[in-house]
């Protein structure tokens, strides 16, 4: 190829050729000569309206210590790999930023010497002390035909009651305005919003129902007989009922479909609650067993003795990703107990009036309904480890008269626990428990009609399947993890743990005594002290209780009891075996040790003399 | 005094100052405000695979107008529409792709088949045929279609193969039993080319993109040669397992050469190491009988005796798209359109089809949301490949079942063989027969 542009006689088209030697001048060799225009104005006026497609857009520098992925030899792999660690650097980077770009800051009570206590402070001080637009939060609504139960949206704008005798209500609480108002005439047990507002679900009397925003009937759930609780898995669309009979039964609201059924066997079941970090059902049962269901399995998930007596009240922490759950029972006890391992609660502590209402706000504020009276508990000293039976300090406290208190909920993205009693609801100030930023694409309280149309569509394109719900919510694009027990004798083939014979089994669970091979070998070879892969060394005693009897040991006693002096065809055959034999575990532990090559195989190995 | 501060959202900053105007958005990226971030993202993924497939309809349209089997495309360097197609009939036809009419129609402009084309500078056409003639048309659009007489005839001595025009420069090659120059000033040829001991049919010849003045040409006798008109000789040879049936310069890449061959893959070629090809491109489960590349130098298409279309990236070997459609008979050619927005191939039942090159791609005008949400959906899918139901979906095509069961026999085979190969090496002595690479396979003989 070199010769491509070694001078040859090149074949030029005739016209060129006349070109070059006439010289004559003509028009196209003048156009290169024009200047061009200093700059494109049709170009740079379209550049400011336009959005350069993302791959040509400029980039920021690239972050440092980025892994370089030196190890790889793959070119393009390497570059790929590098790309990706850059992007996600410099996506936590970004991250970093945005959280300098929050606005509202978390609300507080602080103390101001060591003397002062934040629970003394009663909620007229707080409206005292909050802003004219928080201070609408401080409400009292005197209702009949209690107790009352309520949920919020999960925009915190919308509020729906529900009073034992049937009275259910649903009302936007900033503005005021009612949406519906019903007279159900019969027992109703709970309430929940599905999606959003404009849906709602009523556990009545024999059936559940879901009536619209304008509170129509638009179903019976036939197959949810006498629910008591009630509630609803917003990513997977499924509204879990649990009721006297015992059942656990899951319910898509977007096909309509029973997705799963559990039986519990535990009873009538009076408490339940999600975790929203992976839409694990909470249920608390009458034993005192509490105990986590997913659609995916018939059994629970987890199942713990949490209370010697009726559970009655379970939250679980959304401010920590679902690491802690609280639960109360009818003894008056509250436990504190960390998701990950279930062994002991980290902290327990008893009220007194019996059965407490719980629930876990979105900064970790603890409330607790209990008696005549809801207190609240904040982080971080309710999440600690603490062996002493005594309630955690308190942070703020609120009588009301009307017993029992049936419900606990805190507004999202508000400083407001609403609580449900005997005589209505009563929502109380706690500065502090709400988150302050609140992420338009996630849930907005000030979202429009259009906005939250659009929020539907999106939310049934991006409905998880029910299967896919876990304890662990990253498991999704995750590898799959090794396999512990099923690995292999030899890396070929994967038998199961189960199958392998039983001294394998012993040494993949690190429980094989191997030390007496070892010690065989060494009492045929060298014999001294040093011993064992391992490189421990043992004492003679252990060396002695561990070493292998009665097998290969006859021809050394025949030996040993042969007089040194007479020469005896059969020992001394006996003696050659043995020297070989000898040489031969030598040979094989050079071989290992990789200080001598291992013979080849050759065809004429069938004529030795083995 | 306790400091209290209760937490407010102030209305004024939240919602629209005015009717009309947008609602604020306020964002938190914090990720436990984000539960289930990743399964929701994997649902996207998959809905957006599925989406893909969805609107997958490649196919554009038909140019009719041939009666007999389309047997060559070439597109007019420097517009995006002009397209010219020669038949086996012997008409040649030129056809706008924008308006999809037909621009020119030459009726009989060789006996027996057109098996090249090319366009000249300006709007002169150049065809060969087998009847051993280079006829020089004029097709601007001003004349009138009833004169169909060529503005030059080139009289050859045998029945030519194949055509190509140099880049710059009013020179063409013609492939027969031969490599000729022409130049089309001059009635005979400028100089031949052949490489010394070569007997062969000359079937395909094409000019370097940007090393102009080299050429490749592949032959009856399995061999790819190369040419330099400076030199005026052949300056090296590869005879390879199979013949080839086209080949295709990178337009990107000068030294990059796409072979079509005969034994279903295509292989692309370094010239500067002749010795094994850069990449094997397995699919097709017949002969494939021509090839393209996109003016990008990122895909190419090829065309085969399957009477399937596909579609390959640079450098992955398997997996193209594949284009099919009922009526289709055995593709003869295939060219990419010089916006590298579609794909036309000529086909055995005389007609030109047009395909666009990514299958799900909307014609017409996207807005810029649009743009963003197309572009978010291809980061997806490339991000959650690796997801079994999301990769799987992607990666299936649907195949006519003579193709998909000519598949199947022809993976049994080629297992089968891999058997019977690794059985005996293993009854071998041990290390005297190694297997051999796939690419080393290719190359027989390498000559200079």
């Amino acid at each position: 190829m070199d010769s491509l542009f070694a001078k040859a006689e090149a074949i030029q088209p005739l016209e060129k050729k006349r070109k070059g030697s006439g010289g004559a001048p003509n028009k196209k060799s003048h156009k290169p000569n024009k200047p061009a225009p200093p700059s494109d104005r049709i170009l740079t006026s379209v550049a400011q309206h336009t959005a350069l497609p993302k791959s040509l857009r400029p980039t920021s520098p690239t972050p440092e210590n980025v892994s370089k992925h030196t190890h790889i030899k793959d070119l393009k792999l390497r570059t790929q790999l590098t790309r990706q660690a850059t992007h996600a650097a410099r996506s936590k980077a970004l991250l970093q930023d945005a959280e300098l770009l929050l606005t509202d800051e978390v609300g507080k009570i602080q103390a101001e010497n060591d003397m002062e206590r934040t629970w003394r402070i009663g909620q007229d001080e707080v409206v005292q002390g909050a802003g004219q637009e928080a201070a609408k939060g401080r409400q009292e609504w005197k209702l009949d035909g209690g107790p009352y139960r309520s949920r919020y949206t999960r925009n915190g704008r919308h509020l729906a009651i529900v009073g034992n005798m049937g009275h259910v209500a649903t009302f936007d609480w900033q503005t005021g305005s009612m949406h519906a108002e019903l007279q159900l005439q019969e027992t109703c047990r709970d309430i929940t919003f599905l999606h959003d507002h404009s849906h709602f679900a009523v556990a009545q009397k024999k059936y559940v129902f879901i009536y619209d925003r304008d509170g129509v009937e638009l179903h019976r759930l036939k197959s949810h007989i006498e629910s008591t609780r009630l509630e609803f898995l917003p990513y997977h669309w499924l509204l879990a009922s649990v009721g006297n009979s015992g059942y656990l039964k899951y319910q898509d609201t977007s096909t309509g479909q029973l997705v799963a059924e559990h039986r519990t066997k535990l009873g009538a079941c009076h408490t339940m609650t999600q975790n929203r970090h992976n839409a694990v059902i909470h249920l608390g049962h009458q034993s005192g067993v509490v105990t986590l269901w997913t659609p995916n399995l018939p059994h629970p998930a987890v199942q713990l003795l949490a209370h010697l007596g009726p559970v009655v009240g379970v939250s679980v922490d959304p401010s920590t990703g679902g690491r802690y759950m609280a639960t109360s029972g009818q003894d008056g006890i509250v436990k504190v107990w960390d998701c990950r391992n279930w062994k002991g609660a980290i902290r327990e502590w008893s009220t007194r009036g019996g059965g407490a209402e719980l629930e876990w706000s979105a900064k970790g504020s603890l409330a607790v309904a209990t008696g005549g009276s809801v207190n609240v508990y904040t982080r971080p000293t309710i999440q600690s480890p603490f062996s002493a039976k005594v309630a955690p300090p308190l942070y703020l406290t609120h009588p009301i008269p009307h017993r029992p208190l049936t419900s606990v909920r805190f507004c999202p993205f508000q400083d407001i626990l609403t609580i449900g009693h005997n005589a209505g609801l009563s929502s109380i100030l706690v500065p502090g428990s709400g988150e302050p930023n609140f992420d338009s694409a996630e849930a907005d309280p000030f979202e429009n009609k259009k906005a939250r149309r659009e929020r539907e569509v999106k939310g049934l394109l991006d409905k998880i399947q029910p299967d896919m719900i876990a304890l662990d919510p990253d498991f999704v694009g995750s590898l799959a993890p090794p396999l512990k027990l099923t690995t292999a004798v030899n890396d070929k083939v994967d038998i199961p743990f189960a199958h392998l014979p039983r001294l394998e089994r012993l040494r993949l669970q690190g429980k094989a005594d191997e030390s007496e091979i070892m010690d065989g070998d060494d009492a045929d070879g060298s014999g001294d002290g040093e011993d064992g892969s391992n490189g421990k060394k043992q004492s003679r005693e252990e060396r002695e209780k561990r070493k292998m009897r009665g097998k290969g040991k006859s021809l050394k006693r025949y030996l040993r009891k042969q007089r040194k002096n007479v020469i005896d065809p059969t020992a001394v055959s006996i003696r050659a075996k043995l020297e070989k034999q000898k040489e031969e575990k030598r040979v094989a532990r050079a071989i290992e040790k990789g200080e001598m090559e291992p013979r080849k195989p050759s065809a004429l190995d069938r004529f030795r003399r083995s | 005094m306790v400091k209290i501060s209760v937490l407010q959202h102030s209305p004024s900053v939240h919602l629209p100052s005015r009717p009309g105007d947008p609602t604020p958005t306020s964002r938190n990226l914090d990720p436990l405000m984000h539960p289930f971030a990743r399964a929701r993202e994997r649902t996207r993924a998959l809905n957006a695979a599925k989406m893909d497939r969805l609107f997958a309809k490649p196919f554009v349209g038909s140019l009719e107008g041939h009666i007999d089997a389309v047997e060559v495309l070439c597109k007019k360097p420097g517009t995006l529409s002009t397209v010219a197609s020669g038949s086996w009939d012997g008409g040649i036809m030129l056809h706008n792709l924008a308006e999809r009419k037909q621009l020119h129609r030459i009726q009989g402009a060789h006996k027996g088949k057109v098996s090249g084309l090319c366009f000249g500078d300006g709007d002169r056409l150049l065809s060969c045929g087998v009847d051993s003639d280079i006829k020089l048309w004029n097709v601007a659009p001003q004349t009138e279609t009833s004169d169909q007489r060529p503005l030059n005839v080139f009289p050859g001595k045998s029945p030519f193969n194949s055509i190509d025009h140099h880049r710059s420069d009013p020179l063409f090659a013609t492939a027969s039993n031969i490599v000729q120059i022409w130049d089309e000033t001059k009635s005979a040829a400028v100089s031949n080319l052949t490489f010394p001991t070569s007997t062969e049919t000359v079937t395909s010849v094409r000019f370097n993109l940007s090393e102009t003045s080299v050429l490749g040409s592949i032959g009856s006798d399995r061999t790819f040669t190369l040419y330099d008109i400076r030199t005026g000789k052949a300056e090296r040879r590869v005879i390879m397992q199979m013949r080839s049936n086209a080949l295709s310069w990178s337009p990107t890449f000068p030294t990059s050469v796409l072979l079509a061959s005969e034994d279903h893959n295509l292989y692309t070629f370094d010239v500067r190491q002749l010795s094994s090809p850069t990449q094997i491109y397995k699919a097709h489960v017949a002969a494939v009988t021509s090839c393209d590349w996109s003016p990008t130098g990122l895909e190419f298409v090829s065309g085969g005796w399957d009477r399937t279309v596909r579609i390959w990236k640079e450098g992955q070997g398997t997996g193209p798209e594949v284009y099919h459609t009922k009526r289709m008979q055995r593709v003869s050619s295939t060219i990419f359109s010089a916006d590298a927005r579609f794909v036309l191939t000529g086909s055995d039942d005389g007609n030109v089809r047009i395909w666009k090159a990514k299958a799900s791609e909307k014609l017409g005008i996207v807005t810029a949301r649009e743009r963003a949400a197309i572009e978010y959906r291809d980061t997806l899918k490339e991000r959650w490949k690796w997801d079994s139901e999301v990769g799987k979906i992607s990666r299936t095509r649907h195949l006519p079942k003579p193709v998909h069961q000519a598949a199947k026999l022809k993976r049994t085979m080629l297992d089968a063989r891999s058997v019977k190969e690794e059985r005996r090496r293993k009854h071998t002595r041990a290390g005297e027969s190694k297997p051999k690479a796939e690419r080393k396979k290719v190359v027989i003989a390498e000559q200079s």
